[in-house]
């Protein structure tokens, strides 16, 4: 299974420090889009909008480590050379973190609508209608950080799964929205900025099947981009990979 | 400081290492101790027998006026060679010398004044006339060789002021008195010694030389060469780079190493037993005392040129058998060029000892007394060794002159044999 | 309950372990070892050192004008796999092979074919340079010479100059034809080997860790060699560089412990390598 990945050390201990440095920065950089996303939701739940100023300045932090990650990553690539499952981990990696930079840049424009929104009764109404999306992605971006942390195709896979939910969530969502406008054209501005933090949730999730895609790419080598969800499905439905 | 163990490791580095150096120093102190040892031994050596040996290559003449009397001779200018041989040129002498001192008339002491010049004078004279007839009847100032006892005293003791007991020679007064006068007269000198290197060996010291001693040796060692060199090479490729290695082949290896160091007398008694007694060869030639020195040598030169041929790198040999040479032509145009310094150094220093070997060739009869030089490796020789260790046993004082000086010239042929060898090696050594 | 379970999962796990470790006796190359219309085929080749196994059951076959390289631990058998391929074991005298080697559908062990002629057609080009000490004219010459290739000087010439020119070293060497061949630089001298052995025009060269004597440049030189060569020749190269494997070769196989574990088309090995092994060998975590 994913025991290809847990192969034992590396004869040098200070690659294997460096590659674990690599993936703990990512899973930190992840869990600080998280807590983005979380924040946001937070404070929409709550109608509090105090939570959200931090999310900005973590945003920062999340571009900062990707350039150090990208950074560590082009050193191990010109020193050690990896190769085969290294190779593929650097390379995911690399990938990776730039789906995640941009969840991060999605998640701060969500938190900035959201600020704004809040200040406003209509709109504060309007937006909790994104806070079973923004759950259903808040779950998807924390479950692929743990597929990641575990290298863990099964939980790509669910996560995959999990992605389809929230297309449906974010389609009815958008017919939803729709009905309102038609009902309220006055509030059509609003409509569509609720539409346009939908869209951004939506691509978070996007964003994270990309990284679950990479870490199937990771795991078994195979580069799953463009395929038909069913068909991966059924390929690594008995754990052939 | 190794702080977990709380030891100064600096402290005891550094003594360990003041013990380590004084260590060093001891023990070059024991190699250039050694080697001065040797080098003492080997000047000791050299200026023992040089100062030995060195008046040996200058003998003693004695200028007589002689006139070729043709009647005291019995002989015309028209004699016949034959006559001129069986003319009386001793009487002849004999009367000369007595003209030149009419006042001895004493038999003894007319044997006295006869003998202080060497007793081959007479065929001398009658060389010198078969070689020249017309010197028949002309008066001629001949240099003769003087006796080895006058040539001894002339050399060692004329002119200086030597106790009784001293003195070398055994001269008697009158004799002592005639070198004397001679002296005076410059009629007495000394000169390089041709005769050493041109005669044979001899009775008299003044006449014996060596070179029917190193005609024989150099018979011997072309047999050696001849034979040794090609068998030991062949078998030393046969084993390092043809023969299955197994237990046969590891007794034969055990055997060649055990068969160098088998005293050479050893190869002597086989010598005699399977080329004289077996095979009925004839004693005292130079074919056998070849056959006995290749017996000798070959193990030495097999071993030598099995080292070369194992220094040769197996890279070589795989190159070319990788090129799809096969294994013979891979051992002639790669390993033997390589090998070849290497073999041939062994070969000339299994030269050199064969040259050096006395031992066996008293086994198989070299070491008879023999005048006539040799012609052929048939005709019965003696050698340079054995020369030297015939003149040591001959009690005449004049052949301990000529033994230090036949050990110099042994030695110097030795030195050149070595010398060439390192010349050649580094010759053929071209490092690639 | 759920704690039995996992005792066998357990379990499970580390027999896994034992078996990937220790590759069964009898076991199978994964990838694609067999090709259609191969130069050599091998068919359960077994090498023995004495009573000591060193190869085990290998089946590889090797295509036309293809460059295959041999990769693995030190001690794995590759040196020895190539090494039958131009019988240079036959000048150990414990060593005995076993199986099927066949060039071009011919037996390379038949007692009936001629070593010389076979290693005519499979050139090989050695770990450390080799050059004989002789004139790197006569180096080159040498092969020619033994197999008798030219009829007179004019064609020996020719020959020569051909070869140093295909190894890029005539440019280098012209003027001084007759100097040692070992007076040359490392990577010159490898290259003067590759020439000699390209000289009886053979069909197959064999390089056993062809650079692991020379600095980083000499060893570019000589793998851009070995792709130009690859348009004629096939070519086997044993490497402890994986990245010379990488750089130079299309198929790569992998040894461990004698047995042939893997073969694929270097890309795949190098990405994503389908046995366990393999992928511990190249990402260093075995060696």
């Amino acid at each position: 299974m994913n025991e290809e990945l847990n192969i034992g050390p590396h004869i040098s201990r200070q690659f294997d420090a460096e590659l674990d440095e690599i993936r703990s920065r990512v899973l930190k950089m992840g869990s600080l889009v998280e807590t983005q996303l979380i924040k946001t939701l937070d404070a929409l739940r709550e109608d509090d909008g105090s939570g959200i100023k931090g999310v900005s300045k973590l945003d920062r932090k999340v571009n900062k480590l990707e350039v150090q990650i990208d950074e560590e990553c082009t050193q191990i690539l010109a020193m050690r050379q990896p190769a085969a499952g290294d190779l593929r981990m650097i390379i995911a990696t690399s990938k990776s973190v730039r789906d995640l930079e941009r969840a991060g840049d999605e998640a701060e424009r969500v938190a900035n609508m959201v600020k704004q929104a809040l200040t406003n009764e209509m709109q504060r109404k309007l937006y909790k209608g994104l806070l079973g999306l923004g759950e259903l992605v808040a779950q998807l971006l924390k479950s692929t950080l743990d597929a990641y942390a575990r290298m863990d195709i099964p939980g790509a896979l669910q996560n995959m799964r999990l992605d389809q939910d929230i297309d449906e969530e974010y389609s009815r969502l958008v017919i939803r929205q729709v009905e309102l406008m038609k009902k309220n054209p006055d509030n059509v501005a609003d409509s569509l900025d609720v539409l346009w933090a939908a869209r951004s949730m939506e691509r978070i999730g996007d964003h994270c099947i990309n990284i679950c895609e990479n870490i199937i790419y990771l795991v078994s080598g195979d580069d799953v981009r463009h395929a038909k969800f069913k068909d991966i499905e059924e390929q690594y439905a008995g754990g052939g990979y | 400081m190794n702080k977990s163990l709380e030891i100064n490791t600096d402290a005891r580095r550094k003594a360990s290492l003041d013990k380590r150096n004084a260590a060093e120093k001891r023990f070059r102190w024991y190699g250039r101790v050694a080697i001065g040892f040797g080098i003492a031994c080997l000047v000791f050596l050299f200026v023992d027998i040089i100062s030995k040996g060195i008046g040996a290559f200058n003998q003693t003449y004695i200028a007589m006026q002689v006139t070729f009397d043709e009647q005291e001779l019995g002989l015309t200018p028209q004699s016949s060679e034959a006559e001129i041989r069986a003319a009386s040129f001793e009487s002849f002498l004999k009367a000369s010398l007595r003209e030149a001192y009419p006042d001895v008339t004493e038999r003894r002491a007319k044997r006295q004044l006869y003998s202080i010049v060497s007793s081959d004078t007479s065929f001398m004279l009658r060389d010198m006339v078969l070689a020249t007839p017309s010197l028949m009847g002309t008066t001629q100032t001949v240099n003769m060789i003087a006796d080895d006892d006058v040539d001894m005293y002339y050399k060692y003791s004329f002119g200086r002021d030597l106790s009784e007991g001293e003195e070398i020679g055994r001269l008697s007064k009158l004799q002592k008195e005639i070198v004397a006068e001679l002296y005076d007269l410059e009629r007495i000198g000394t000169r390089f010694n041709s005769t050493f290197f041109t005669n044979s060996d001899s009775r008299d010291p003044e006449s014996a030389g060596i070179y029917g001693a190193a005609l024989g040796s150099f018979f011997m060692l072309v047999v050696t060469l001849v034979l040794s060199f090609p068998i030991a090479i062949a078998a030393a490729i046969y084993l390092e780079e043809f023969a299955p290695k197994n237990k046969i082949t590891d007794f034969i290896e055990v055997n060649i190493n055990n068969l160098a160091a088998v005293p050479s007398v050893i190869f002597g008694l086989l010598g005699l037993a399977v080329f004289i007694n077996f095979f009925g060869m004839p004693r005292s030639v130079p074919l056998v005392g070849g056959l006995v020195l290749t017996l000798m040598t070959l193990p030495t030169i097999i071993i030598s040129s099995r080292a070369a041929i194992k220094s040769v790198p197996p890279s070589i040999r795989e190159a070319a058998l990788g090129m799809g040479a096969s294994k013979v032509q891979t051992v002639i145009h790669h390993v033997l060029p390589l090998a070849m310094p290497g073999m041939l150094t062994g070969t000339i220093i299994g030269m050199a000892r064969a040259l050096g070997e006395t031992a066996p060739l008293l086994m198989i009869g070299m070491v008879a007394f023999i005048v006539e030089p040799p012609v052929g490796i048939m005709d019965s020789a003696t050698a340079l060794p054995v020369q030297i260790f015939l003149w040591l046993d001959s009690p005449e004082r004049a052949f301990v002159e000529k033994t230090s000086a036949a050990i110099m010239v042994l030695l110097a042929f030795l030195i050149f044999m070595n010398s060439f060898a390192v010349w050649l090696r580094k010759r053929l050594e071209r490092r690639w | 309950m759920n704690k039995e379970i996992e005792s066998s999962v357990s379990v499970d796990k580390s027999e896994q372990s034992v078996s990937a470790e220790f590759v069964a006796d009898s076991y199978t190359t994964v990838g694609e070892p067999l090709l259609d219309d191969p130069k050599i085929s091998i068919r359960n080749g077994n090498v023995f050192y004495a009573e000591k196994q060193a190869i085990f059951d290998v089946n590889l076959d090797i295509g036309k004008q293809q460059v295959i390289s041999m990769i693995g631990p030190s001690g794995c058998g590759k040196s020895t796999f190539i090494r039958c391929l131009n019988r240079m074991n036959d000048t150990i005298d414990i060593c005995r092979v076993e199986g099927e080697f066949r060039m071009d559908g011919e037996d390379i062990h038949d007692s009936k074919l001629d070593v010389v002629e076979l290693r005519a057609r499979v050139g090989m080009v050695f770990q450390k340079p080799n050059p004989f000490p002789k004139s790197i004219y006569e180096n080159v010459a040498y092969g020619a010479r033994i197999h008798g290739l030219t009829d007179n000087r004019v064609q020996l010439d020719e020959l020569v100059e051909q070869s140093l020119i295909r190894c890029g070293l005539w440019n280098e060497v012209k003027d001084r034809l007759d100097e040692p061949g070992t007076g040359l630089s490392g990577g010159q001298q490898q290259r003067l080997c590759i020439a000699r052995a390209i000289a009886v025009d053979p069909q197959v060269i064999l390089m056993d860790e062809p650079c692991s004597a020379l600095d980083p440049i000499a060893t570019a030189t000589i793998e851009e060699l070995i792709n130009e060569l690859s348009e004629s020749f096939t070519i086997c190269i044993v490497t402890h560089s994986m990245q010379q494997a990488a750089r130079v070769s299309t198929r790569t196989a992998y040894f461990h412990l004698g047995k042939l574990i893997e073969v694929n088309d270097t890309a795949k090995v190098f990405t994503n390598p389908e046995h366990q092994l393999t992928e511990e060998y190249i990402t260093g975590r075995i060696g």
